[in-house]
Formats: C-alpha cells, structure tokens, sequence
C-alpha cells in the first residue's frame, strides 16, 4: 500500500489497519439526536461508502470527522491515534478533506486561486506569487488526468469542472482520507464516470475514500465496504460482494420497499397536449439552438417520461411549456386542440398547466411563508372573504392538499424550511393541485429525496394520474422513468432521439438514444 | 412486489375531498392583533425611553407640559411613518428606495410650482389661493410620486438595473431636479429666479396647527398598509416576491407588477409627506427638505423588523420603530437642550444598530456567536470606549467624558474576559 507521508502524522509509526475509527459517536442538537452511538470503522485505502436517507446522520458524522462538529460523546481515531478536532484546520492538518454537496468554491476567482483559498503561497516580496500557484494547480489537474485550466474563473467551469476543483484542493492538502458528500447528485453520466476513474485513482495512490450518495448503482461499482445508518443509528457495515442494492435500500428505510411499477392498468383519456415541430434557438451557442423540432403528443392519463442528459433540455422543454423561458420557439403547441403561447407563467395556470420546478430551493420554496403559506400561494384568491384574505379560509384551502399529498407536518403553521425534502416538494404538488391542472409539468421531482418518500410521491404522482392529470416527468434517474412512466422519450442535445412505449424501454436503450448524436 | 406500505393504503382513500382541518395539528396560533415578542420589546422601550426622559430631563418638560411633548413626538413620527411604510412595502418586496428624502422635496416642489403657475399673484403676496388650486397641487404632488415609482420599476424591471442603483440615482437626480424646477419656474412666473416657495394657504396652515390631520392620515394609511400587506393577495404576493422572486414567477405571480405597485406605494407616501413638511414649514425648499430622511425611513422599518433581504417585516413593527426612533431623538433633545439636532444623525445610528444587536441577543446569550471575538473584538473595545467617552465629553464636559470612557473600556474589557472564559470551559 503506497502510504503517503500526510501533514503531521508519521505514517511509519502507525500500525493501525484503519485510517479512521470513530466510536460510540453521540451529537445532539437541540430537540433531536443526530447521531446515536454510532460507530464506523473504515479500512487504509478503501473506499467506504455511507448510505442512508435523509436525515440519517451521514452529514453529521462527516462533519464531525472534519472537524465542523465536536461529538458529545465517543472517540475519534484517526490512524490509530486518539484525535480529537476543534475546527476544520485541524482535521485538515490530520490529513482529512471533505469535498461537501454544495461546493464551496468563490466563482470570481480563477481556480488556482480557489484550490490555494485561505493558503495562498506568496513570493519574496510578500506578493501573491500566482505562477507558482498555477503550476503547481496544472499539475494537480494532470495528476487527475482531466483538463480544467488553472486560469478560468471558477464560475464559468461546469458543475462536474467544480468539483475537481475541490478534489484538486483536497489532494494539495495532501489529504490521505477524502470525504465526498454526494459528489454525484448534480452531475451528468459522462462526467459521474469521469469522476468515478478519479476516484479509483486516488484510490491507487493510497488514498482513503469515505463516499456518501443515495445512488446505489454507483456505490456498488465504487465501493469496498458499505455502511447504512438510519434515524442517526448505526445499521450494518458489510462487505459490498456480500449484499445487494435492495437489501441495503431496504436497511436505509428500515422496511423491503420492492421496485414497483405503476404504469400499464392506466386508462388513457383524450388528447391534452399536441407538440409540434417546437424549435428554440440558442443564438450566442455554436449549436444554434436549445430545442430542435421536437414533437409529441400527452393524453390525460398519461405519464410521460422525458429522459436526457444535463443540458439535453429537458428543462427547457417544460420552460416553453409553462411560458416560463424564452419566447422565441417556433413550432406550435396546441392545449386541447387550441393553439397556445404562454409567454408568462401565470398565463399558464389559468390555462391549467402546472410545473413542478427542478430546484426546489431555488425555484420552489418561500423560505418566509409557513406551510399553508406555501400550499395556497396559487390559489389565494379563494381564500378571500368579503375580499380580504381569511386565514381560517387559507388553513381549510391548503389543509386539503396537506393532506391529500400525505405531507408530515407538524402542523399548517410550521415553516416550510423545518420539513424533509420529501415534504417540501409534496406541499409544492399540491400547491399546484389548488389551480386544478389537466397537465403537471414535473421537472426532477424526486431529486435530493431520500429513498422512502421517492416511493410515496411515485404512488402520489400515480394517482394523480389516475384522476385524469396528464403528466411529463422528467428525471435524472432512468429507474425512475421506468417505475413510473407510460412512454419516454429520449432527448439529445436538443433534439428527440427515440420515442419508446413503456414495454420496449430499457436503461440501456434509453441510455444509447441519450447518447446519440 | 409489495406496494409501498402506509403511503399506498392512505392514497386509496383519496378523490373524494373529505372535511377540512383534521389534517394536521395547529401550532401556535396568534390573534390577528398580537404583537410578535420582538414588538412588545419595542413597546417596552418606548415606554422606558419615556420615562427616563421625563426623569433625567431637569426642565422635567414631559411632566409639566405633557400635551405639547405629545404633540410633537406625534407630528414627527407622523411625518416619518407616513414614508417609512412605504419603505417597509418596498423592502419587504425584496427592494430598497434610497429616493424618498427626494422625492419629499420633489413632491413639495411640484405642489408648490403647481400652485404657483396657477395663482401667481396669490401666493407672492400670502394670499390664500383656494381649495381647488390647493387640490390641484395636492394631486400633481401625488401624480409625480406615481410617476417616480413607475421610473424605478422601469430601471430595474426593463434597464435591469438593481434596486440600490437606480434609487441611488434618483435620491441625486430627483433633489437636483426639484431645485432646477424651483428656479425655472419662479425665474418664468415672477421674474427672480428662487430656490424656495412660500406656501401661506389657510389649508396648509391649518394642516400645520393641527396635530391631529398628520396624525390620522398616519394612521389610516397605517391601517392600510397593514390590511394590504397581511389580509390581501396583492400583499401576500409583495412577501412571495421578497420571500423567493424566481420562485414567485414560477408560482405564476406577476413580479413586474408586484414590484411597480411597492415602488410606487413608496414614492407616492413619501410624496404625501412632502406635502406635509410643505405644510409644516410653509414653504417648499428643495434644498434642504427631506434631506437624508430616506435614511430615516429605512432605519424606522429596520428597527421594526423588517429584513433587508427581503420577505419579513410588518406594519406594527415599522410604527413602532418610528415612534422609537421620534421618542430617543426627543429624548436627546430634552436633555442636550441646545443644539440637539447634530446628533440626530447619531442617535438614529446607534438605536439601529442596539435595535438589530438587540433582536440576536438570544444567540449571543446562548453563547454560539461572541460580540468581541479575535483581534477585532480587541481592537474594537477601545474603538467604543473612545466613542462613548468623546460623546460623554461632548455633552457632559471634560471630566464626565474621561469617567465614561474609562467606564466603558472596563465594563467591555469585563465582557471580552467573560466571553472567553466561556468559550474555553
């Protein structure tokens, strides 16, 4: 094993076969127990992977093993050494960096400026000496074999170029355990594949991997060891060879949550929605254009599926939709058989088309509204009595909803920000469902939501597909599109590759029309 | 291939839309008239404020002529609560009118010109000029808050510019604009250019020896603005739009018109307060009226809760914050006596900054966050004693000054040693 000599651990006098052992790991924060006695022992140069829904405790203990949280209680080994952290420097110094789900990266600066953040070299003078920082960052980025310039300002690299950034700056510490938290989540297929060779390659130089993601296809072809936590407490850790993505879906959410399809026993209604020969231009991109000539068809009853890379536009196809994007398309729509042009979302709703966005955060939540808030936004007007707004009259509007998408809450007053994941993008369902849509535009609705309440919004989606709604999801998960939709198409670049009914799809047909072109 | 379980059986029962509000527990809940905590603290320190000011005060002016002391406050926070609602709309919907001290002196200069082309004769020799003339003016005043507001909405929804800048241009633009109005048209009607205009009309006087005309229409705006922000769609988009603007697009909310409603709503009170200080003075002087004041109003909504991120404040909160900050500046003056108005800029300083301290002091108690941390917290301790001590000085004299500041370097050093010795433990 090629052990780098790392900070200030002297790698010859340590005989412990585990880069990190944290035992009997307690935190509490106020109200909730995060983690629970928990322990996780992680081999020299392995990769680890830790799986568990959301709220299981991954984060937590990841932070406290770099250092962003002190445990309450229990020990914390770090090659074989009783350590203990009271700041990020520290566990930095010990060798530990953690590269975390929302970058941390300055967009204006170049990258070499953001790998060196906070340890800039300086020259003689005093001054910045930015030559040396860029070849010393150049040569990083070959050692990862991937070619991102020093020189680029951070913001304009792709989600999957940050990332190596931050990898970058990890091996520039000279970090001998790397933590990932979810690394692949906003990434596309070409550039998760990339990612997954730089990890085995950090692997190959002796590195320690400790790899958090939900996605159980990516775990089982990179990790050695997995460990499952649930409701911050320590579930199994077993060797990879000997288990299987459900039996560990199945630890995750503490009961067998079997692949169900849903499609098939639906009746389709009439005709919707009629797309035709819709075309967006892309005036300052070499391709020209976003959307080229995409036709297709939506019944009520129908789900379907839209499958792609990042950046085939599949967003971008909702966005047109919904009026929500540009309105310089060509082609035409027609809304039961009469020719539309949203050019305003709002023009949309009284048409009765709703969208689900894809950045719930971003693009969904109001942070300052409490649940009922949320839920009735759209929907306002009929909460007016003697035409101002009855809060009584808002509670029985959104409660419906509430209830009707199954949200756990601990009631109509909480702020939207306390829920799930899950939680958060049902009360945005059923905000929606109170304009009484005929068509659901769903734009990834399941992303970042933990394993459980995906199946409960697939059943929610199902039947609301049941009652008549006309559906187009799309997902960056193709299981998902398969669980769930009648037919899919498959989006390349702009353009429709395939169109397959539910029975002729298969990942890797949709993945070679993804692909195409 | 079993169904997921519990969600499953809870969605069979689903399409037949069954009675209301068993689907989840209320949380608290608080009447429509209550106060947020946050508010009866204020309420707790105008009360304090009030009284420390009748008891330092050696003239004791509070207790011996109480109806004047009110009147006064009253007037003042009249004046500056009419626009600082307008900020508190403009704010919450995430934005920020830099203008309104401007646009007050715009606003009394257009009532003024208005009047002034259409009864020249009157106005030069005192005369009274007549309701409708009066009315004439009144609505040209309110007609150019429209205006104004429509401008802004239009430099930041189609020029793009953001918020700060556009306001900060017309906060330059609108005071320089109103002088060059003043000028021009004195300079065409009476022949000598002026920068100000003498409004003598017995509305206007009499709008000054009442008390009670600024007071109400404080109050009734006060009531709207409240019934607009919380009872209304229009309102509860103004907080989506401040709350998450993509978001509110998305949810099918019309943001360009949400936002040129608050720009307006602000210049437009800000230009109904010009109309005041007109009264007040009997006089429209764009040099000097409403100069700095949109600070004032800013700090008003501040004080009362408002976040300049947008999305969260209220209408008590921001009368309340006007009455605090009208009640400390009188304070002051009670006490300094002569000259009090330098340090009105100080005090509404300070009050903004103890006010926003004062609403984190549950974290700093709870010991997350340190007031004097690092090097900073060092060097700013000397930093605030020599403030306070220069203050002390200022308005107690030398010897006062140098016990103050001493006072102050010893009580702050005392919170640096505590505060360490908490973090370390």
């Amino acid at each position: 094993m090629s052990q780098r000599t790392s900070g200030c651990i002297p790698s010859d006098m340590t005989t412990s076969p585990f880069a990190v052992r944290m035992l009997g790991i307690t935190k509490r924060f106020p109200g909730v127990v995060a983690l629970d006695d928990v322990s996780l022992e992680v081999r020299r140069g392995e990769i680890h992977a830790i799986c568990g829904e959301n709220g299981a405790g991954k984060s937590t203990l990841m932070k406290i093993l770099s250092g962003v949280y002190q445990p309450d209680a229990g020990v914390l080994e770090v090659d074989g050494r009783d350590t203990r952290f009271t700041g990020t420097r520290d566990a930095e110094r010990a060798g530990i960096a953690i590269i975390h789900q929302e970058l941390a990266l300055v967009e204006d600066l170049p990258v070499a400026a953001n790998v060196f953040l906070g340890r800039e070299r300086r020259g003689p003078l005093g001054l910045l000496d930015d030559s040396s920082m860029t070849e010393e960052c150049s040569s990083l980025f070959s050692q990862l074999d991937c070619a991102v310039d020093p020189g680029d300002r951070t913001g304009n690299l792709r989600v999957g170029d940050q990332q190596l950034v931050e990898i970058a700056k990890a091996l520039s510490l000279d970090a001998s355990i790397v933590v990932m938290d979810e690394p692949t989540s906003a990434l596309t297929e070409v550039e998760s594949t990339r990612l997954e060779r730089t990890i085995q390659r950090l692997v190959a130089q002796g590195k320690t991997i400790l790899y958090i993601s939900h996605k159980m296809d990516e775990v089982f072809r990179l990790a050695d060891r997995i460990t499952v936590l649930r409701d911050g407490r320590h579930v199994k850790t077993v060797d990879t060879t000997a288990t299987s993505p459900r039996e560990i879906t199945g630890w995750m959410v503490g009961r067998d949550i079997a692949g169900h399809d849903f499609h098939g026993s639906r009746p389709r209604g009439d005709k919707l929605l009629e797309v035709r020969r819709l075309s967006l231009p892309w005036p300052e991109h070499p391709r020209g254009y976003r959307l080229k000539e995409i036709s297709f068809d939506l019944h009520a009853g129908e789900i379907v599926g839209i499958a792609g890379l990042m950046g085939a536009g599949r967003t971008e196809l909702l966005e047109v939709l919904f009026g929500a994007g540009d309105d310089t398309w060509t082609g035409s729509i027609e809304l039961r058989g009469r020719p539309v042009r949203f050019r305003h979302p709002r023009e949309a709703c009284e048409a009765r088309v709703a969208m689900v966005t894809e950045d719930r955060k971003r693009l969904g939540l109001f942070p300052d509204l409490d649940v009922a808030g949320n839920v009735s936004l759209c929907a306002l007007r009929e909460a007016l009595r003697n035409g101002l707004l009855s809060r009584t009259a808002e509670e029985q509007l959104a409660a419906g909803p509430v209830r009707d998408t199954g949200v756990k809450t601990p009631g109509l007053h909480a702020t939207i920000t306390g829920l799930s994941g899950g939680n958060q993008q049902k009360c945005i369902i059923g905000r929606w469902l109170l304009t009484k849509p005929e068509v659901l535009l769903l734009d990834d609705p399941t992303r970042g939501i933990d394993v459980g309440a995906k199946a409960e919004l697939y059943t929610l989606i199902d039947g609301l597909c049941r009652q008549g709604l006309g559906v187009i999801l799309t997902s960056s998960e193709l299981p998902e599109l398969l669980t769930l939709a009648d037919r899919i198409l498959v989006l390349a670049e702009g353009r429709l590759t395939a169109e397959f009914p539910r029975a002729e799809a298969t990942e890797a047909r949709i993945m070679e029309a993804a692909t195409a072109g | 291939m079993t169904p997921p379980n519990d969600a499953h059986s809870r969605r069979s029962s689903e399409g037949s839309p069954a009675p209301q509000g068993n689907a989840a527990p209320r949380l608290r809940r608080t009447a429509w008239w209550g106060l947020r905590p946050a508010e009866w603290a204020l309420v707790a320190a105008i009360v304090v404020a009030v009284l420390l000011t009748g008891i330092v005060d050696s003239n004791h002016s509070y207790f011996r002529l109480p109806w004047q002391s009110l009147t006064d406050i009253l007037r003042n926070t009249a004046l500056l609560g009419i626009f600082a609602l307008g900020a508190t709309v403009v704010i919450i919907a995430g934005g920020i009118d830099l203008s309104s001290g401007s646009m007050i002196a715009l606003s009394g200069t257009i009532a003024a010109t208005t009047m002034l082309a259409l009864a020249p004769k009157e106005i030069m020799a005192f005369k009274p000029v007549g309701p409708a003339v009066v009315g004439v003016g009144v609505l040209a005043a309110l007609l150019t808050g429209f205006l104004v507001g429509t401008l802004h909405t239009w430099l930041i929804t189609a020029v793009r510019l953001p918020p700060f800048i556009a306001t900060l241009a017309t906060l330059v633009g609108l005071r320089s604009f109103a002088r060059a109005l003043c000028e021009s048209c004195t300079l065409g009607v009476v022949g000598t250019k002026s920068a100000q205009i003498n409004v003598s009309d017995p509305i206007f006087k009499a709008i000054r020896d009442n008390v009670w005309i600024p007071v109400a229409v404080f109050a009734l705006l006060a009531v709207f603005t409240w019934l607009l922000l919380t009872r209304t769609v229009l309102g509860r988009h103004i907080h989506a739009l401040g709350g998450n603007e993509q978001a509110a697009r998305l949810a099918g909310i019309r943001t360009e018109n949400v936002k040129w409603f608050a720009y307006c709503f602000g210049a437009m009170t800000a230009a109904l307060a010009g109309l005041f200080y007109v009264a007040n003075e009997s006089v429209a002087a764009p040099v000097n009226q409403g100069r700095g004041h949109e600070l004032n109003a800013i700090a008003a909504a501040v004080v009362g809760g408002c976040s300049l991120s947008g999305g969260v404040g209220t209408v008590p909160g921001t009368v309340l914050g006007a009455i605090f900050l009208r009640v400390v500046i009188d304070a002051v003056s009670k006490i300094i006596k002569t000259g009090a108005d330098v340090y009105e800029g100080l005090i509404v300083g300070v009050v903004v900054v103890i006010a926003v301290t004062f609403s984190q002091l549950g974290a700093l108690a709870k010991g997350g966050t340190r007031l004097l941390p690092g090097a900073i917290g060092l060097c700013a301790i000397p930093t605030l004693a020599l403030l306070t001590g220069a203050l002390a000085a200022m308005t107690a004299g030398r010897n006062g000054g140098i016990a103050t500041g001493i006072g102050a370097l010893f009580l702050l050093g005392l919170l640096r040693v505590w505060e360490s010795r908490r973090s370390t433990t």
